[in-house]
């Protein structure tokens, strides 16, 4: 039987880690819950850019921009990665890794010309040790990111979009479905495929195209600052995404390891316990048999 | 006192308040807003929007973006609210200047700078 110190040290230690990854989880459900928030909030933005669109094709504008039309025979892409800057939270960083590195490999061939960029330590690190060459790397995003700080990377897309210097931008990220499924999911966001996608919950909203609206300067002048507009709330999603899905990750991943915290301490404390009543029982033997010996 | 004002940015809700007044800097000029305006979507410029409240005067400066105005509500979408009197002089000068100094050889380059120009001026008016 164990040494019955040993293991009431080792129990104290378990316990000890039990109370570090609660207030881990603790932490996690309060950040997430204030991400979520952010995530709601930008839904409001998302819903009226809707609206605008919406009655811009209602007015019967051609939608027709540089930003959506496809590019044929892409030379250079760009692939942005959103990963955390923490770890502990679970499968969250090794699954955008998972994604990410299949599909880097595979432009390598197709295409050839791979930037790829980086948001989030975990990202940078692990994409550095599968020898994967990355150009910029972000490591100013936590839980909420801030929307200044996205714009400026947006428009730097935009800027070198519009340019040529690349003809594609894939971005990763791990997509909140709802707080028990989240999915490393890939998405082509250069050239902005429609600018109704995602969008059909605020449609029925702005159904009532009754009232003719004046357009100001022009419907065209607007389109024009509507697309690259609806980009940057799409990136920004992206990474609000990607910070409520962390938290949420981190919340499950440390109530797993208070659980079987738990469980470890509750099976240690029984050995503890025997251990402990054999050396008692142990001790006994002795003393009963040294009294027979001064007997005999 | 019947025109409502919301501001609304990614990030939240910035402003959503009664005004007589508002005055809007349009991508073009300003545009003011009193109560019975008709509907309107309209692009907004880098400048200064001004709100006439029972409270008195207020002054923001807006990020480009877009006004939406229906049934006496004043929709502003941009991606940056801030009120005037937050706003450094000496750093959208700054700003102007590095605008100013931005390459312009080809047309997409001079486009971007004239974007990047526009802005710094709307802010350092805005910072007066």
């Amino acid at each position: 039987m164990a040494n019955a110190r040993a293991l009431d040290k080792r129990r104290k230690s378990i316990r000890n880690i039990r109370k570090i990854t609660r207030t881990m989880e603790l932490i996690a459900t309060a950040r997430y819950k204030k991400a979520m928030d952010r995530a709601h909030a930008v839904t409001a933005y998302t819903d009226r850019l809707a609206q605008i669109v919406s009655s811009l094709s209602a007015a019967g504008t051609e939608v027709d921009h540089p930003l959506l039309q496809p590019r044929e025979n892409p030379k250079a892409v760009r692939v942005l990665v959103l990963s955390s800057n923490r770890g502990l939270c679970g499968g969250y960083n090794a699954g955008i890794l998972r994604a990410a590195v299949p599909r880097i490999r595979e432009l390598k061939e197709s295409i050839g010309n791979v930037t790829v960029d980086v948001s989030g330590k975990r990202g940078i690190n692990g994409l550095k040790f599968r020898g994967i060459e990355t150009a910029g790397n972000y490591t100013q995003f936590e839980d909420q990111p801030a929307y200044e700080e996205v714009d400026k990377i947006a428009s730097g897309f935009l800027e070198q979009y519009i340019t040529g210097q690349f003809d594609r931008l894939d971005v990763i990220y791990t997509r909140f479905i709802s707080t028990s499924r989240q999915e490393a999911t890939i998405e082509t966001l250069l050239p902005f495929g429609s600018l109704d996608e995602g969008d059909e919950s605020a449609t029925p909203d702005g159904s009532n195209n009754t009232s003719q609206y004046e357009f100001l300067p022009t419907a065209d002048s607007i389109l024009e600052e509507v697309v690259p507009t609806s980009f940057k709330a799409k990136l920004f999603k992206c990474f609000l995404d990607a910070a409520v899905s962390e938290q949420v990750a981190r919340m499950i991943a440390m109530k797993g390891a208070t659980e079987s915290a738990g469980d470890m301490i509750s099976q240690l404390s029984m050995t503890y316990n025997r251990a402990r009543q054999s050396q008692i029982t142990g001790e006994i033997m002795e003393i009963i048999g040294g009294v027979e010996a001064l007997e005999g | 006192m019947a025109l409502r004002c919301v501001v609304v940015t990614p990030e939240r809700t910035q402003l959503d308040r009664e005004a007589e007044y508002v005055s809007l800097p349009m991508f073009d000029g300003e545009l003011g807003v009193m109560q019975g305006r008709a509907p309107m979507i309209g692009r907004l410029g880098y400048g200064t929007m001004k709100l006439q409240t029972a409270a008195g005067p207020e002054r923001y400066y807006i990020d480009g973006g877009f006004a939406h105005v229906e049934g006496d509500v004043v929709n502003v979408i941009t991606g940056k609210a801030v009120p005037a009197d937050l706003l450094d002089s000496e750093e959208s000068r700054n700003a102007l200047q590095e605008a100013l100094d931005l390459p312009a050889k080809t047309p997409e380059e001079s486009q971007l700078k004239s974007i990047a120009v526009m802005k710094a001026r709307g802010q350092v008016r805005a910072s007066r």
